[in-house]
């Protein structure tokens, strides 16, 4: 494939200010930890554009794939303990909206 | 030869993560997320990342997202949020949502204008950009130190969400344990 490495970081950057738009406007917890899932794939997206670019000249690039690897790793634990915190949440408040956790606010 | 299929993947990813946005109901969000993480492996698979297309489809598209649709079904939440002004607080949300994509917009236009647009391909390493015995060869020296934090960070997450989703004793007024 022959597309130039700035329309892969371009997608990435559309598809991360998606994400925080989604992260910043909604409410629904669940929508919000899926927002950042989106910001993470972005960033997978950065990784590999940039070691794709360095592999086209010189020897095999791998620490961006490692790297790449890594975050999907933590996105899992991300994704996993975020929802476990969802049902702890619901089971107190009966929502998942964030306007419930408002304890803390001045 | 392979660009229309990278740019209508890119369509296909930016208007599913729109749609994680913007859809009303969460199943719908979760629903786009998938199209988003196929969309988004099926362009890895095109640049020549075959094992990270493969690690995607398994762990995004497979495990987060049984994840998602579980919790989102065993909540059973149904369309009955959002009624009232998106965001809470002094700021108005919509004014840093919009900052928030304009700056995502600017950044891309800055990276195309002083972009100078050279095709990268993948075929100097015969379209295989994370040979899987050479990623092994440098995960297992290299990265030694933090695939071994990873395995930490997996099992404290593992312990973690046990504690955190498990169901309180109803009767844990006598000094039961947490």
């Amino acid at each position: 494939m022959n597309v130039p490495t700035e329309h892969l970081l371009i997608l990435a950057a559309v598809l991360f200010s998606l994400g925080a738009l989604g992260f910043l406007l909604r409410r629904n917890l669940i929508v919000i930890l899926a927002s950042v899932e989106l910001m993470l794939n972005a960033a997978n997206l950065t990784f590999l554009a940039g070691a794709r670019a360095h592999s086209s000249v010189g020897p095999l690039n791998l620490d961006g794939p490692i790297f790449a690897l890594f975050v999907i790793l933590v996105a899992a634990c991300e994704a996993a303990l975020g929802l476990a915190l969802v049902i702890a949440f619901y089971r107190q408040k009966q929502s998942v909206d964030i306007e419930a956790a408002a304890e803390l606010r001045g | 030869m392979a660009s229309p299929l990278f740019y209508a993947l890119s369509a296909i990813a930016i208007l599913c993560a729109l749609g994680v946005v913007i859809a009303r109901n969460p199943m719908q969000s979760v629903l786009n997320l998938l199209g988003s993480f196929v969309a988004l492996a099926a362009i890895y698979l095109l640049s020549g990342f075959q094992f990270l297309a493969a690690a995607q489809i398994l762990v995004y598209a497979g495990a987060i997202m049984v994840l998602f649709i579980f919790v989102v079904m065993l909540l059973n939440l149904t369309d009955r949020e959002e009624g009232q002004p998106i965001l809470m607080g002094l700021f108005n949300g919509r004014v840093i949502g919009s900052l928030a994509v304009f700056a995502g917009l600017a950044v891309s236009g800055l990276i195309s204008t002083t972009g100078n647009f050279a095709a990268v391909d993948a075929s100097a390493h015969g379209g295989d950009l994370d040979n899987m015995e050479s990623l092994a060869g440098v995960l297992f020296s290299k990265y030694m130190l933090p695939f071994e934090a990873a395995s930490l960070l997996l099992l404290a997450t593992l312990v973690g969400v046990m504690l955190l989703a498990k169901r309180e004793r109803s009767g844990s007024q006598d000094g039961g344990q947490a």
